[in-house]
C-alpha cells in the first residue's frame, strides 16, 4: 500500500513536469511565431515603403540639384557625370537625354515671379533678357496628352525669330487669346503650364549660382479669365 | 508586446531606407527605357539614328521620338558606340546652323563640343579607350599631327548625341539633313589589324 502510494506520487510528480514542459513549449512556439510575424511585418514594411518612396522620388521632374534664380530653376548638372543618383534615375526612367555642360543649359519655370502656379487660363508676360548664349529657345508645355481640338499654332520661340525691342530685350505674351507681338498660345484650355528655356552654347552652366534676377526673363501675370 | 512592435517598425523603417537607396542606384542599371538602351539599335548605322526630327510643312514630328519634352526647334540624332569594336569616329561638317556633339556614358555626358571648335569647317571626334588612345598616340606621324579631338571614354558603351538648332521654321529641313550628314564610323588605328568592314 505504501509502496503503491509512493509509486502514484512519483507518477504524479512525473506527469506534472511533463504538462509544464508541454505548456512552456507551446508558449515559446507562440512567442516564436509572434516573433516571425513581427519579422515578416518589418520586411513587408521595409520593402513596400522603400520601393514606393523610390518610385515617388524618381517620378516626374528632378527632385533636387537645381539653382533657383527668380521664377526660374536652372539645372546645370542634370546631364553631367557629376549628377546625383536621383537625377540619373529620373533620366533613365524617362529616357531623357539631358544637355551636357558644354552644350547648353536647361531652365524651367512652373510659377510666376509672385510664386503663383502658371495657369493656362491666365495671360502672362515674359519680359527681359536671357543670360548670354549663342541661341536660346523658350518652350511651353502643359500636363498630359495634347488637346486634339486645339491645333498647335506655336509652342516655342527661338532667339532668332523673337521680335525684340531696340535695346535687345524682348516681351513674349503667353495666354489663351491672340495678342500682337510675340504671342505664345497656351497649349491647353486649363491646367498648369511649364516653361522651359534652353540656352545653347552658353558659359552660364559653369557659374549658375552667380546669376541674378535681372539676367533671367521676368514672368508677370497680366490677367486671368474667370 | 508594444515595445517589440515598435522595435519591428523601427527595423522596417531602416530596411525601407536601405531598399530606397538600393532601388534608386539600381534604376539606371536596370532600366530598359533609358537613352543608352534605346540608342543601342543605332550601333550598326553609319549615320546618327534620328530620334527627334523637326516638323516641316505638313509632316509633323514623328511619334517614335522618345524624348519626354523635346525642344521643337532642335533636331536630335544619336550614334551608339561599343569601343570593343574599335574607336568610334564622329565627323561633322559645319554649316550655317549651330551644331553640337555630346558624348554620353552610362553615368552621364562626359564631353561636349560645338561647331565653334571646328578646324577648317570639319569637326572630327574620336572616342576611344585608354589602350586605344595610347595606340593612336604611338601611331601618330610626327610630321603630320592629327587634327582629331580624342576623347578617352570611361566606359566601353555609350552614345554620341548630335543636336542641330533651327532658329527659323524654314531652317528645319536643313537641320534634319545636317543631323543625317554627320557620320559615325569605326576607326581602325592599328595598321596591322584587318580593317573592320564599316557596313
Amino acid at each position: 500500500m505504501t509502496l503503491r502510494m509512493a509509486e502514484a506520487e512519483a507518477e504524479g510528480t512525473a506527469r506534472v513536469p511533463a504538462l509544464r514542459i508541454l505548456r512552456s513549449a507551446l508558449r515559446s512556439a507562440w512567442r516564436r511565431s509572434a516573433g516571425l510575424g513581427l519579422a515578416l511585418y518589418a520586411l513587408a514594411l521595409g520593402g513596400a515603403l522603400g520601393l514606393a518612396s523610390a518610385d515617388w522620388a524618381t517620378r516626374g521632374g528632378y527632385p533636387f540639384g537645381g539653382v533657383t534664380v527668380g521664377a526660374w530653376t536652372l539645372w546645370p548638372r542634370a546631364g553631367s557625370t557629376a549628377a546625383d543618383p536621383y537625377t540619373r534615375a529620373v533620366n533613365a526612367r524617362r529616357g531623357e537625354i539631358p544637355l551636357a555642360v558644354g552644350e547648353g543649359l536647361l531652365m524651367t519655370a512652373a510659377a510666376d515671379d509672385a510664386g503663383r502656379t502658371l495657369d493656362a487660363a491666365c495671360t502672362y508676360s515674359i519680359t527681359g533678357a536671357t543670360p548670354p548664349a549663342r541661341a536660346w529657345t523658350l518652350t511651353v508645355t502643359g500636363r498630359g496628352a495634347a488637346d486634339p481640338v486645339r491645333p498647335p499654332i506655336r509652342e516655342s520661340f527661338t532667339s532668332t525669330e523673337v521680335l525684340r525691342e531696340r535695346d535687345g530685350r524682348f516681351a513674349i505674351t503667353l495666354g489663351p487669346e491672340a495678342e500682337p507681338g510675340n504671342w505664345l498660345p497656351s497649349p491647353r484650355a486649363e491646367g498648369p503650364l511649364r516653361l522651359a528655356l534652353r540656352l545653347y552654347d552658353t558659359p552660364v552652366a559653369a557659374s549658375a549660382g552667380s546669376l541674378d534676377r535681372d539676367s533671367v526673363p521676368a514672368i508677370t501675370r497680366v490677367a486671368c479669365r474667370s | 508586446m508594444n515595445l517589440r512592435f515598435a522595435y519591428a517598425t523601427a527595423c522596417g523603417l531602416v530596411l525601407a531606407g536601405l531598399v530606397h537607396i538600393a532601388t534608386v542606384l539600381a534604376i539606371p542599371r536596370l532600366s530598359e527605357s533609358d537613352a543608352l538602351s534605346r540608342a543601342g539599335s543605332s550601333e550598326s548605322l553609319d549615320h546618327p539614328l534620328p530620334i527627334y526630327t523637326l516638323a516641316t510643312g505638313e509632316n509633323p514630328a514623328p511619334a517614335e521620338a522618345w524624348l519626354p519634352a523635346p525642344d521643337p526647334s532642335v533636331a536630335v540624332g544619336v550614334c551608339a558606340y561599343d569601343l570593343d569594336d574599335g574607336p568610334t569616329r564622329v565627323s561633322a561638317r559645319t554649316g550655317p546652323l549651330a551644331l553640337s556633339l555630346a558624348v554620353h556614358g552610362r553615368r552621364g555626358a562626359f564631353y561636349a563640343v560645338t561647331d565653334q571648335a571646328a578646324v577648317r569647317g570639319a569637326l572630327d571626334l574620336v572616342v576611344l579607350t585608354r589602350a586605344q588612345y595610347d595606340a593612336a598616340l604611338a601611331n601618330d606621324d610626327e610630321n603630320e599631327p592629327s587634327r582629331d579631338v580624342r576623347i578617352v571614354a570611361p566606359e566601353r558603351q555609350g552614345f554620341v548625341v548630335v543636336r542641330v538648332i533651327a532658329g527659323l521654321p524654314s531652317q528645319r529641313p536643313s537641320a534634319n539633313a545636317a543631323v543625317q550628314a554627320v557620320s559615325c564610323t569605326i576607326d581602325s588605328t592599328d595598321e596591322d589589324a584587318p580593317a573592320r568592314p564599316n557596313d
